[in-house]
């Protein structure tokens, strides 16, 4: 790169120039900041103002701009220079609009942005523009994990948006669990009959794909690499092993039903008359097949059918699954007509809790009770085998009756739940292995030779569920998209869309590693963490901390970045205790310039300076928000956004409180099981390195006090103000730092 | 009648749902109802009721036959038809009331004693007989349906209004002895029976 | 407007809720050029008028800025505001889009200084909070709002106020004489996520949503939890402002109702135990809600949330579709009446508010502009292979925010793979 060459650009727009002395704050960018180019301009966001810095940029080898303006997150696409490293200044909503606009408050007004130019340009004469990664991966096929429904759909959509695609089925042939119902709940109008599976036209689409290659009886046996060049060893039951190069990999290795043996009470094991779901799709099949009516497993005919809901599912106990699998009463439903269609007389009773047949899946409720299905408000106690049958003892809810029953039933049928399969819990507390069901299973499906384990890290009850709301694919191993009911129980309609989703994820991050450019959250960033080896201790923070899985160790056990994995969240940099970890547009030096750029007044001046290290995405723009409604708060704060807390490393503490701050914030999201924390884990570290800041303090002779971690929401307008005065207030208690002008 | 009630018993088992489907009166709309409620809180008179419809349409599901049919609760429908408005999957709650009073009573299972039916039964004969009321005559038989005393003291209570209607002419005074009838009684009489004969076949009410 | 470049590689998308920002960011990251039309001045949609979602408590602006954070970044987004489309012409790889644009009377000058806005008195309605208070004639729509550029109300125009305001404006950005615009934008495909309403709560008759003060919606229940709402997050009753402590939920309202909507809207359940939630936030152990539900429809993990709920001894379930409501007028208070089904309770409750969840369905009928099938409700259907214009989100089915974004990550591919041919057949 060139000669660094800094412009400062100062707007007197939006009243900047009115509470302002701009003048001044031009002195301090040259002076102070060196920057080579100072100018100001009344409006800086409008064409001429915009165009006034592309010349400079252009002409005058400008390749470091500090805007001194509004937030940055205004007038973001006013202030896009490719070729120079943007620094925003915030002089409006957090200082004129957080400041009273009095005579009075001017002079720390203008501190306070004094300051904040110091920040800027201190700051971008650390960062820089970052240059596209070299070790950037170039694959763009996709890996389909699972034949199912769901895989195939992801294959087949994929390969239509012209991509090929390498399908890994574990059994000899296509179709996974959906091959094995007789049909399917319906899934367009009006709802209300049963529909063919659908999986025989599926696979022959699939087969007939030439964008996709199906590997059948074959397992993934190794996966390494990072987006758009992962490498995997597929390896085929009577076959080879074959290695083969990927983009991205989408798995949709589904669910087991939950083991119905596990529920003695309902007869199942002791009784043939008892089956599951599962159980019933395969008499059905079975009597399809022989073009006969379904009959029990002991070839009688069938007059009475009654269905367990919720049987061993929403469990209160602790025995058995918590959740809910939500398609089992459209299932049930839709079994019981597999009895009404052949045969009205036949009976066929739903006890459930509640019915839940969400969207126009109440048309299917309705359709069946038209046929005759009756449904029964009920918690079924015990099912007994009474002569040539069973009883349903049950608690009916409606007419309170404890002890109700419905004798000589030919068949139960149990609608036990979805059990992921999603390989190995790489979280799995070795004490907890023996406590639930859904830990039994330990054979890895992708096996990741990653440094923090073989398989996607699960969520909850097993499944690969993203825990964000707004951003269903996030599985926190990047260019790995999960699909289908092993990320969350579902129905086939909507596994066909997920997968459809997932698909267009893998895509994306091919395309996207292929320009070195991160995926979400920090979507497009180009720059990517580096290390300075011969500082680097071996400590492995950096690989265990990571919340994505993106570090693992060399033969020589130094960090490997994968840089293609990283999410630029920088929670390695983070932990890092001897500071070599970097990014070219994010690093120790671009927040440490910032906070020692700050001009610290002294002890007796009565004028304290507490810093606020703000999450960029909660904190800060709650404080810009802040400054919106014109929400005053202290002047004595200087706030420098952070792109998460776990970034934030200890030695931006200490220093700040070394040469002088009296008191140091950091604000991020909430953390624990609800945590809003975009980069998973970043507040929770952050709250935990800093929960061992006491030592440190201590050993400084400092309070306590002077640190202080907080947890905050980004609609938490009114709240942050107050809690940075009543920082300020306690700081102004305990007084002034000792260290100041040392 | 009580044979018929044996030979419904016969014919249908323990199968209450199949029976009221076949015979009642838009019966085959019990199996929709999906428990809300919303019948039974928007009846007027549903605090009167011992079992109100919902309650009804799962213990037909429940099997709980005589429970049902000797029940006081169905007849206590008054037709307002807030019930049909508000019933989320459109059921005619109250046709299916009217309809399984209907039923009990044809099975002679019904509350013998039950004002409504008593009341219903008086006013059937009453207007069957001659096509068109007789509105003394139903105000009589219904004063003195419990017996002489008691219609004395029904009849000096309601005197006033009896009066009153006399007055204006709403009531006449010698409809005893001069009531008349529609044009054509044969034929109405002809025409009950066929109904009668039809819907016994339809019903199954006879073999 | 002469500046929007489109091609027959272009995704259009339709609606700028939560569906249609992803999939405009997911497309744009994935290398395809978007235009995303919104009707409103500003991007958001529904979700942005939540406090808080369900299961997590979260809110809804969190995953509002990162979405804004990936869109005011990526050059291969075009935002069109205040836009509405009048037909959709073509197929699949070619279409043509006809777009009206309706005058914000504000230009790209504006930096959202509030100059203008404090200059004018006028008030209206604001949409923002479901009118529930008013707001300056001359708006920024919410503190994130995208484009963070004012608006002015078109009531305002050739009066003195629309003077005084652009008087005020020192970045000259008021423009009164702006004019609706015609554009036709050329597009391979069309992701259509024009989201979902509320169901007309006065059409319930019996629950007099039109007659007493202190029966509201769902929607506008969060609101007034929400701190950026019109009583700064205090629960308050419309009729007095008397805060509401007793509050009743009504489950199905509209909704899994053939006399008004017949599918069950999914949400409801969940948004109502969420809502109970608020009511404890609040009030803590003061608070009661009463929920008066027909199915509690937690499925999947959300079921955690409703054990959790039923757990809150200030929590009650009744099953319960609540026949009518009456009003207390010497008090404010709701009466709801009806029977408890489990077992045949009648119940005369009194509350001091009542909340219902009223169901969704479409906020745009397609069929006015395109040919595309719907179902009896109206939600968009399954396209077929041939089909480029495709639904997403709450305009195909009734979903909550996972499953919409769902729905519109997986229209995004289907709309890819229509411009990616268009791509192939260009470069042969």
């Amino acid at each position: 790169m060139a000669d660094m060459k800094v412009g400062a650009y100062l707007c007197q727009g939006c009243g900047l120039g009115e509470r302002l002395d701009i003048k001044g704050l031009a002195t301090v960018a040259q002076k102070e900041g060196k920057a080579q180019v100072v100018r100001e301009h009344e409006f800086l966001c409008n064409s001429q103002g915009v165009a006034m810095i592309q010349k400079d940029v252009a002409e005058e080898g400008v390749n470091r701009v500090v805007i001194g303006a509004c937030s940055r997150r205004a007038k973001v696409e006013a202030f896009q220079f490719p070729t120079a490293a943007v620094t925003r200044v915030n002089l409006r909503e957090q200082v004129i609009w957080s400041q009273p606009d009095t005579d009075e408050a001017r002079e720390l007004t203008q501190e306070m942005a004094a300051d904040y130019i110091r920040m800027g340009c201190a700051e971008a004469k650390k960062t820089a523009v970052p240059a596209i990664n070299p070790a950037a991966g170039h694959n763009k096929r996709i890996l389909v994990v699972g034949g199912g429904i769901t895989g195939m759909t992801a294959a087949l959509e994929a390969a239509r948006g012209g991509y090929d695609v390498l399908l890994v089925e574990k059994e000899a042939a296509l179709g996974g669990f959906a091959a094995k119902l007789h049909r399917r709940v319906p899934f367009t109008e009006p709802f209300a009959d049963p529909q063919d599976n659908g999986v025989a036209a599926l696979a022959a689409a699939v087969q007939g794909e030439s964008r996709i290659q199906v590997f059948l009886g074959a397992t993934t046996t190794r996966t390494s690499g990072a987006p758009g060049a992962f490498s995997v060893d597929i390896t085929t039951e009577s076959g080879p092993t074959v290695t083969e190069n990927v983009g991205a990999i989408v798995m949709a290795t589904g669910f087991r039903p939950y083991d119905a043996s596990r529920l003695p009470e309902f007869g199942f094991g002791s009784s043939p008359l008892v089956v599951d779901q599962a159980g019933l799709e395969a008499l059905a099949s079975d009597a399809a097949a022989k073009g006969q009516a379904i009959v029990r497993p002991d070839g009688k005919a069938v007059k009475s059918v009654v269905f367990v809901q919720c049987a061993g599912q929403r469990d209160e106990t602790g025995t058995h699954l918590k959740y809910c699998s939500g398609h089992c009463c459209n299932t049930s439903i839709k079994q019981a007509m597999y009895f009404k269609d052949q045969n009205p007389n036949v009976d066929t009773a739903i006890i459930y809790t509640d019915l839940r047949t969400p969207g126009n899946g109440e048309d299917f409720y309705r359709s069946a009770q038209r046929k005759g299905v009756t449904f029964t408000k009920g918690r079924v106690a015990k099912v007994e085998t009474a002569g040539d049958g069973l009883t349903v003892h049950f608690h009916d809810l409606i007419l309170n009756d404890q002890a109700a029953t419905i004798s000589s039933v030919d068949l139960v049928v149990l609608a036990t739940g979805q059990v992921p399969n999603s390989g190995v819990d790489i979280e799995a507390k070795p004490a907890e292995s023996k406590d639930g069901e859904a830990r039994v299973q330990s054979v890895s499906i992708l096996n990741l030779t990653y440094r923090q384990g073989p398989d996607v890290p699960q969520l909850k009850y097993g499944f690969t569920d993203s825990h964000f709301i707004c951003f269903p694919y996030e599985t926190r191993r990047t260019g790995i998209y999960t699909a289908g009911p092993v990320r969350r129980p579902m129905d086939i309609a909507q596994a066909v869309e997920d997968a459809t989703g997932a698909a267009l994820k893998a895509i994306q991050s091919v395309e996207s590693a292929a320009h070195g450019r991160a995926v979400h959250p920090r979507a497009g960033d180009l720059s990517y963490p580096s290390f300075r080896r011969e500082g680097c201790t071996q400590c492995k923070r950096c690989t265990v901390e990571c919340p994505f899985g993106a570090i693992d160790e060399d033969e020589q056990r130094y960090p490997q970045f994968n840089e293609g994995r990283c999410r630029r969240c920088g929670t390695c940099m983070g932990a890092c205790p001897v500071r070599v970890i970097s990014f070219e547009n994010y690093s120790i030096d671009t927040v440490g310039a910032q906070i020692k750029a700050v001009d610290v007044p002294d002890e007796f001046s009565e004028k304290p300076r507490i810093l606020l290290l703000a999450c960029e995405n909660d904190a800060y723009p709650a404080l810009d928000m802040a400054g919106m409604n014109r929400r005053v708060s202290s002047a004595f704060v200087r706030t420098i956004p952070v792109r998460c807390l776990g970034s934030v490393n200890m030695i931006w503490i200490t220093d700040a409180l070394n040469s002088g701050y009296d008191g140091v914030m950091l604000m991020g999201c909430k953390h624990g099981d609800d945590y809003q924390c975009h980069f998973v884990k970043g507040s929770e570290l952050a709250s935990y390195r800093m929960s061992k800041i006491d030592d440190t303090l201590k050993n400084l002779n400092l309070e306590v006090d002077r640190v202080r971690t907080l947890e905050v929401a980004i609609t938490d307008i009114e709240r942050v103000p107050a809690l940075i005065d009543e920082y300020a207030a306690k700081i102004n208690e305990i007084g002034m730092s000792p260290f100041k002008g040392f | 009648m009580g044979d018929l009630n044996t030979s419904m018993i016969e014919k249908y088992r323990n199968d209450f749902l199949k029976e009221v489907e076949a015979n009642v009166e838009e019966g085959q709309w019990v199996k929709m109802c999906m428990q809300c409620g919303v019948c039974s809180g928007s009846c007027p008179l549903g605090p009167s009721w011992e079992h109100p419809p919902q309650e009804i349409f799962m213990m037909i599901r429940a099997g709980r036959r005589d429970e049902v049919l000797k029940s006081e609760s169905m007849w206590m429908c008054t037709s307002c038809y807030n019930c049909i408005v508000r019933c989320p999957r459109e059921l005619p709650i109250t046709h299916i009331m009217h309809g399984l009073a209907n039923y009990a009573h044809r099975l002679g299972l019904a509350p013998k004693m039950n004002p409504t039916r008593r009341f219903a039964k008086i006013f059937w004969d009453n207007i069957a007989k001659s096509g068109r009321v007789n509105e003394l005559e139903l105000s009589m038989r219904l004063y003195f349906m419990d017996g002489f005393k008691s219609g004395v003291q029904k009849g000096l209570e309601m005197k006033d209004i009896g009066i009153g209607m006399l007055k204006t002419g709403r009531l006449n005074p010698f409809g005893l002895f001069a009531h008349k009838g529609c044009k054509d009684i044969k034929g109405i009489h002809k025409m009950l029976k066929k109904a009668y004969e039809i819907e016994d076949r339809k019903k199954g009410f006879v073999a | 407007m002469a500046d929007v470049v489109a091609t027959n590689e272009t995704i259009v998308v339709v609606g700028g809720g939560i569906s249609g920002m992803t999939a405009a960011v997911e497309a744009a990251e994935t290398g395809k050029d978007v235009i995303l039309l919104e009707r409103s001045p500003s991007l958001g949609g529904r979700v942005n008028q939540l406090y808080r979602y369900f299961p997590k408590l979260c809110h809804p602006t969190c995953g509002m800025e990162i979405n804004l954070r990936r869109l005011r970044g990526n050059p291969r987004i075009r935002v069109l505001t205040l836009a509405e489309v009048d037909r959709i012409q073509g197929k699949a790889g070619d279409y043509k889009v006809s777009v009206t644009i309706r005058p914000r009377y504000v230009n790209d000058n504006c930096t959202a200084c509030g100059a203008c806005a404090e200059a004018v008195t006028r008030e209206i309605p604001n949409p923002f909070n479901y009118n529930l208070n008013k707001m300056k004639a001359v708006y920024l729509p919410s503190a994130m709002a995208y484009p963070q550029r004012y608006c002015i109300d078109p009531s305002l125009i050739g009066t003195p106020e629309a003077e005084k305001a652009k008087a005020a404006c020192p970045h000259d950005a008021i423009d009164l004489g702006m004019q609706e615009q015609k554009l036709t934008l050329t597009a391979g495909a069309v992701v259509w996520a024009t989201g979902w309403r509320p169901y007309d709560a006065a059409k319930i008759q019996p629950y007099g949503y039109d007659r007493f003060a202190n029966v509201i919606t769902s929607v506008e229940f969060e609101r007034l939890a929400d701190p950026r709402g019109p009583t700064q997050g205090r629960i308050l009753r419309p009729s007095d402002g008397k805060e509401a402590k007793n509050i009743a939920f009504i489950q199905c309202a509209g909704s899994r109702d053939r006399n008004h909507l017949k599918h069950c809207s999914r949400i409801c359940c969940m948004a109502s135990l969420k809502q109970t939630h608020y009511v404890r936030e609040k009030y803590g152990d003061e608070g009661q809600s009463t929920i008066y539900y027909i199915d509690i429809r937690a499925i999947d993990r959300f079921e955690d949330f409703y054990q959790k709920v039923k757990a809150d001894p200030r929590v009650r379930f009744i099953k319960s579709k609540v026949a009518n409501i009456t009003e207390d007028k010497d008090t404010g208070d709701v009466l709801l009446h009806g029977v408890d089904t489990e077992g045949y309770h009648r119940y005369d409750a009194r509350h001091d508010l009542c909340v219902l969840a009223v169901g969704m369905e479409p906020s745009a009928d397609i069929r006015a502009v395109a040919d595309v099938k719907v179902d009896a409700s109206g939600f968009i259907q399954a396209a077929s292979a041939t089909d480029g214009i495709f639904g997403a989100g709450c305009a195909t089915n009734a979903l909550d925010v996972n499953r919409a974004v769902q729905s519109a990550t997986a229209s995004t591919l289907r709309a890819v793979q229509v411009v990616n041919r268009m791509a192939k057949v260009e470069g042969q």
